[in-house]
């Protein structure tokens, strides 16, 4: 069973660059959306094995939709991965504190993101 | 110049008569003797050639006493007048019936002025000019000693003149005296009116200095507006409220001073966080923690500014940086405090303002920089549809470029941190040998690339620091690069850590073209270029150094630079050591 991704970033470019990298890690893209409430919906309908989440994004942030999937135990299984282009404005600790997986500072190479991408879903049950 | 009514008061004062009031009397009484004479047949002038003498001479002594009265130099010499007359009024004696003549009596007149005179001596001048004047008669043969009681008339009357003379010597004495003490108390009265006078006026000229400098202070404590000046008593009790406090809190000084505590106007939370942090004993010794812990510091005698927030009577608060110490009483002791508070409520949204425009500058660089970065690995990456050589060398210049605006976004942001003093640092012990080594290997490409030898010299044992190795890195990395930028080819850069008592001291030295002496201080200011920089078009922005001495100061570090124009330039950071910087201060 392909894993199932969510893509979520309001960049068009970025998020065809992460939907690149997720599709070349073998994965499947189950929805891709430009802001926080669309990404927590999507999460939520889709229930996926992995959310990449843009941190800065209109409505609600990568890490505020980290935190609400987290306190939602029908979610334990959704691995996050989080995307962060503003250095210092939210640090990695906070958002590996908010329950991500992995955390991601843009400008990332493809390539590395194809291979973070199997290794954070490496232990996951698929 | 006297004047005349001077003069004239001179003589006719009592205090020292003058020659010509002592003699006055004489002749007066001449003239009276002179009329009587002329007037009553009974009384007549019985040796004319005596009489005249006498009239001569009594006149003569008072034409000089006239002339010692105007030259007063020559006062010395008025005894003399009274000698004169002696012998003037004897000879009219003499001439008016000798030892008969009613007008003996005359020679009490010279007798007194003599006698007056300072000085025993002058009762012995008094009796002899009475016994020559009583005994002129028979000197000069107009009469003769017939009786014993002439002879005795000639020995008691002179005996008379000298008893009278000792009294009058005396009494002229104390009333001397009695003169001589009142004119010093005068003199002493003078002294004190004069030193009255004197403390009058400066009585009065500090008057109007405490006035001058009571007006300035009232001016400026009426034109303080922005700030809030308030004073309190060491309890707290306000007892000073400026207009900047009415403005601040909608208060009068009427509603404040002698009402109101300080900490009414402090939140509660942020006093009692205060006192947890300075470890007051709750509830022991100290009465009020949250005001202990507001004059903490004044009370210590240090002058303390920090952010509180200030709470009005509405229950809306505000943020102020607030300056507190102590007021002192005349001996010493504290008296209350001063609290000098700005709001800073506007400063506070122009950093945040600042701080949000900052982020959103860097998030829209970067997330254009990342699609170019992740799209330009793409085509790289593409193994169905490979590039030529040429590509890929083309691709590879596009890649660098957008490396180099990269970091470019990450030093302003950088700088713009700097700035607002938020400089996040990650510290931990760090040992500096690995960061100089791995900052010295990221640049042997660039230095093989330039022709520049790159030397490391490196210390037996690593010396340790407390800092944040990234940006440690950053610092090294920044002065390595510049070092090689500003060598031409065939030069050396030399990086060395070496170790004093207390630093750690990070060396990186060059043979390239130098920096003019005046351009020294400049060196670490945002965006300064060094003219040989710009000369010898080497690329860059001037933020480089800035960003070092930023790092190099948040980690209690000092930064020093040599350089000499066509030989080279000597960067040095010193580090305080991590041993140094645990040892209790």
């Amino acid at each position: 069973m392909t894993a199932r991704v969510v893509i979520a970033d309001d960049d068009v470019d970025i998020r065809a660059l992460v939907r690149i990298s997720a599709t070349r890690a073998g994965f499947e893209i189950v929805a891709e959306v430009g802001d926080g409430d669309a990404a927590l919906a999507a999460v939520r309908e889709f229930a996926p094995d992995l959310a990449i989440l843009d941190v800065t994004m209109p409505g609600l942030t990568g890490v505020e939709v980290c935190r609400a999937v987290r306190e939602d135990p029908a979610l334990d299984a959704v691995r996050i991965l989080l995307l962060s282009a503003a250095v210092g404005e939210v640090s990695m600790a906070t958002g590996l504190e908010a329950g991500a997986a992995a955390y991601f500072e843009k400008p990332f190479s493809p390539r590395e993101l194809t291979a973070s991408l199997i290794g954070v879903l490496g232990g996951a049950p698929s | 110049m006297r004047s005349i009514f001077d003069r004239i008061r001179g003589i006719l004062t009592v205090d020292h008569p003058s020659p010509a009031l002592k003699q006055l009397p004489t002749p007066i009484a001449l003239v009276i003797s002179l009329v009587i004479v002329w007037a009553v047949p009974d009384i007549a002038i019985l040796n004319d050639v005596w009489a005249i003498i006498g009239v001569v001479l009594v006149t003569l002594a008072t034409a000089l006493s006239a002339i010692l009265t105007w030259k007063t130099r020559y006062a010395n010499w008025a005894v003399l007048i009274p000698v004169i007359d002696f012998i003037g009024i004897g000879a009219f004696r003499a001439g008016t019936g000798g030892t008969a003549s009613i007008f003996s009596a005359m020679i009490i007149l010279p007798v007194v002025w003599v006698a007056a005179e300072k000085g025993r001596g002058y009762i012995a001048l008094a009796g002899a000019g009475a016994a020559v004047a009583l005994m002129m008669p028979y000197i000069f043969g107009v009469a003769e000693i017939t009786n014993a009681g002439d002879l005795i008339r000639g020995v008691f009357s002179p005996l008379i003149f000298i008893f009278a003379s000792i009294i009058i010597n005396e009494l002229a004495r104390q009333s001397r005296a009695q003169l001589s003490s009142i004119h010093s108390l005068a003199d002493e009265k003078e002294a004190m009116l004069q030193r009255t006078f004197e403390y009058a006026s400066q009585l009065e000229e500090s008057e109007a200095k405490y006035r001058s400098a009571d007006r300035l202070f009232r001016g400026v404590w009426a034109a303080v507006t922005e700030q809030s000046v308030i004073g309190t008593d060491i309890t707290g009790l306000i007892d000073a409220w400026n207009p900047g406090a009415t403005k601040m809190f909608g208060l009068t000084w009427r509603q404040a001073e002698g009402k109101r505590y300080i900490f009414d106007f402090h939140l509660q939370e942020e006093l009692d966080a205060r006192a947890r942090e300075l470890n007051y004993p709750p509830g022991e010794t100290v009465l009020n923690p949250g005001f202990s812990a507001l004059v903490e510091s004044a009370r210590l005698g240090n002058a303390e500014s920090r952010d509180w927030t200030y709470a009005r009577d509405d229950g809306t608060t505000f943020p102020v940086s607030l300056s507190v110490t102590k007021r002192m009483d005349e001996a010493g002791a504290t008296a209350g405090y001063l609290f000098v508070a700005a709001d800073v409520t506007q400063e506070r949204e122009v950093s945040r303002l600042k701080d949000e425009f900052v982020g959103l500058i860097s998030h829209e660089l970067r997330t254009p920089l990342s699609s170019i970065l992740g799209y330009l690995e793409l085509m790289k990456d593409d193994d169905e549809h490979p590039l030529s050589d040429e590509q890929v060398q083309y691709l590879g210049v596009a890649e660098r470029n957008a490396h180099r605006l990269l970091r470019l976004v990450g030093d302003l942001l950088f700088t713009a941190q700097v700035e607002s003093g938020k400089f996040p640092l990650d510290a931990r012990q760090v040992e500096l040998e690995s960061i100089v080594r791995a900052a010295v290997e990221s640049a042997r490409p660039g230095a093989a690339a330039g022709g520049i030898t790159l030397v490391e010299q490196l210390t037996e044992r690593s010396p340790v620091t407390h800092g944040d190795p990234v940006r440690l890195g950053q610092a090294c990395d920044n002065l390595i690069s510049n070092a090689l930028k500003f060598t031409p080819r065939g030069g050396t850069v030399t990086v060395t850590l070496s170790e004093t008592e207390k630093d750690a001291v990070i060396t990186v030295s060059d043979t390239g073209m130098g920096i003019a002496e005046s351009e020294l201080d400049q060196l670490f200011s945002r965006f300064f270029r060094a003219s040989t920089a710009t000369r010898n078009a080497v690329p860059g922005v001037g933020l480089g150094l800035t960003i070092t001495k930023a790092i190099v100061t948040a980690h209690h570090g000092e930064m020093d630079v040599q350089s000499e124009e066509g030989v080279g330039t000597q960067f040095s950071m010193r580090l305080p050591l991590a041993s140094a910087v645990l040892s209790p201060s």
